[in-house]
C-alpha cells in the first residue's frame, strides 16, 4: 500500500536477519524435494509399503500386543537425513511365556506345513507321472498343484489365525 | 576427427534446453571449433527461431531419414559463423518419424567432421528423449531452482545413469535470481547441487535480454554486455576444459549499494 509503508517495509527489511525472510519458503521446498526423490529413487511403491507393513506386523506381533489399525509407516525428514518412521500403537507387551509359546506355535506350524508341502509334492509327482503317461488333460493336475502365492497367503493366514489363537488362550 | 556429441536435456518442458543449445553451440563456434546443432524436438521445432535461422530451413531432419536428402544438404550454416550449422526438426511431422538407431546414424556420421554435435532434446521422458540420447556421450540436464523442475532432473539422471553410452553428465541451473537467494525464497545452487549430486557446468541468471535476443534471432552470447551471455560463454569455456569460475551473481554489496537498490526498486513501484 502507499508509499510510507512501502519505504518502511524497505527500511525494516535492512534491519531484518536475513534468514528470516521467507525462510520458510525455501526450506520447505529443500525439506519437501529430499522426502519426494527419496521415494523416486527407491521405487517403494505403496503396494510394496503395504508388504513392508504386513511384514512387520507378523513380526512385531510376536513380542507385543499392537493396534494394527493404527499402526503407522511413513518417510519423514529428520535433520538431513530422510528417516522410515514406524509408529506403533501398543496395547500392551507380552511376558516371555507368550513369547516362547508363541514362536513354538510358530515353529510346529511350519514343521506342520512343510510336512504338508512335502506330502502334496509327492502327490502332485505322482499325479504329473500319471498325467504324462496317459497323457491327459491339466484339468486335474491344476486342481492339485497350487501356485507358489496361493502357498503363500495360505502361509500367511495361518500365522495371523496361530497368533490369534495363542493370545485367547491367555 | 571424431567430435563429441553432447545431449542437452532436462525432463520439464520450459527451462531452457533450446536456449542453452543456442547459446552454447554459438559460443564453441566462435572460439574456432566446428558445431552442429540438431533440433531434435519433432514438431515443435524452435532452435531455427533462436538463431534467426527459420527462413533458410529447406530439409529436415526427416528428410535426411527418408533420404530425400542428403545429410550435407539439410545443414544450414548460421549467418554469421560459418562454422556453426543446424539440422532442424520437422515441423509437420511427430516424434514417431524417427527412430533412435536414426538418430544415432546421423550424430556418428556429423562427429566425424565436427569438433561438437550438440543435441537439443524434447521435454519428456519418453521417445523423443531416447531419440536424442542415442547418439550421444555426454550430457547436460538444464534445470531451473524450482521444485518440479529439480525432480525431473533427478528423473533424467536416473535414465542417464542407466545408459552405458553416456559416460559424463553435467548440471546447467538456468533462471537463478540472486535476490530471490538472498532472501531465502529460493534455492540456492549449493542446495540444488547437493539435492542432485550432479557437478556443476553453468549458473545462467534470469536475464530479461534473453527475451529479446531471441525476438532478434540472435543468441545472447553475441552481447558482451549480457551476464547470461557472460554465463553462457564461461560455460563453453568450461566444455573445452578450462578452469573457470562461477560468475558471482549477488547484487552489488556494501551499503550504498543497497541503498540505490531500495530506492530503484521503490521507484518502480511508485
Ligand atoms: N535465463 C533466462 N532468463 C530469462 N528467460 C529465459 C531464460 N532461459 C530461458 N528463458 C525463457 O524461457 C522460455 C523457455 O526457454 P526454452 O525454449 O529454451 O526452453 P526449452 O527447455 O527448450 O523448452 P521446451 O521444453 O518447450 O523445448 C523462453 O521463452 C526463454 O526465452
Ligand atoms: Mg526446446
Amino acid at each position: 500500500m502507499g508509499l510510507f509503508s512501502d519505504i518502511y517495509n524497505t527500511v525494516a527489511k535492512f534491519f531484518r536477519p536475513q534468514e528470516e525472510q521467507g525462510d520458510a519458503s525455501k526450506s520447505v521446498a529443500t525439506n519437501r524435494l529430499k522426502l519426494v526423490l527419496m521415494q523416486d529413487r527407491t521405487n517403494l511403491t505403496p503396494k510394496i509399503l503395504e508388504q513392508m507393513r504386513g511384514e512387520l506386523i507378523d513380526l512385531l506381533s510376536r513380542y507385543v500386543e499392537l493396534d494394527k489399525e493404527l499402526l503407522e509407516l511413513n518417510f519423514e525428514q529428520e535433520g538431513e537425513q530422510v528417516a522410515l518412521m514406524l509408529s506403533i500403537p501398543v496395547i500392551r507387551a507380552k511376558d516371555e511365556e507368550e513369547i516362547e509359546a508363541a514362536l513354538k506355535a510358530e515353529a510346529e506350524n511350519l514343521e506342520e506345513k512343510i510336512e504338508a508341502i512335502e506330502e502334496e509334492i509327492e502327490n502332485t509327482e505322482d499325479i504329473s507321472e500319471e498325467n504324462f503317461s496317459e497323457n491327459n488333460s491339466d484339468e486335474s493336475s491344476s486342481n492339485v498343484i497350487s501356485t507358489p502365492e496361493e502357498m503363500n497367503s495360505s502361509k500367511n493366514n495361518e500365522q495371523e489365525v496361530s497368533f490369534e489363537e495363542c493370545h485367547s488362550e491367555q | 576427427m571424431t567430435g563429441r556429441v553432447i545431449v542437452i536435456t532436462s525432463g520439464k518442458g520450459g527451462v531452457g534446453k533450446t536456449t542453452t543449445s543456442a547459446n552454447i553451440g554459438t559460443a564453441l563456434a566462435k572460439a574456432g571449433n566446428k558445431v552442429v546443432l540438431i533440433d531434435t524436438d519433432l514438431g515443435l521445432r524452435n532452435l531455427d527461431l533462436l538463431l534467426g535461422l527459420e527462413n533458410r530451413i529447406v530439409y529436415t531432419i526427416v528428410d535426411v531419414i527418408e533420404e530425400r536428402c542428403k545429410l550435407k544438404q539439410a545443414l544450414v550454416k548460421d549467418k554469421k559463423n560459418p562454422n556453426l550449422s543446424l539440422l532442424a526438426a520437422a515441423q509437420t511431422r511427430d516424434k514417431t518419424a524417427v527412430n533412435a538407431e536414426q538418430l544415432k546414424e546421423i550424430c556418428d556420421t556429423l562427429k566425424e567432421e565436427n569438433d561438437f554435435v550438440l543435441v537439443d532434446c524434447p521435454a519428456g521422458i519418453e521417445q523423443g528423449f531416447q531419440n536424442a540420447v542415442a547418439g550421444a556421450s555426454e550430457a547436460i540436464v538444464v534445470t531451473t531452482p524450482e521444485m518440479s523442475a529439480i525432480r525431473d532432473a533427478d528423473r533424467i539422471i536416473g535414465l542417464l545413469e542407466a545408459k552405458e553410452e553416456i559416460k559424463s553428465y553435467k548440471l546447467l541451473l538456468n533462471r537463478v535470481r540472486p535476490s530471490l537467494i538472498k532472501s531465502n525464497e529460493m534455492m540456492s545452487v549449493d542446495d540444488v547441487v547437493e539435492i542432485l549430486s550432479c557437478p556443476l557446468v553453468g549458473i545462467i541468471p534470469e536475464d530479461t535480454g534473453i527475451i529479446t535476443s531471441t525476438n532478434k534471432g540472435e543468441p545472447i552470447v553475441n552481447d558482451e554486455n549480457a551476464l547470461a551471455g557472460k554465463a553462457y560463454r564461461n560455460v563453453a569455456q568450461r566444455i573445452l576444459g578450462e578452469e573457470v569460475p562461477f560468475l558471482d551473481l549477488d547484487e552489488p554489496k556494501g551499503f550504498m549499494a543497497k541503498i540505490k537498490n531500495a530506492f530503484a526498486k521503490l521507484k518502480a513501484k511508485v
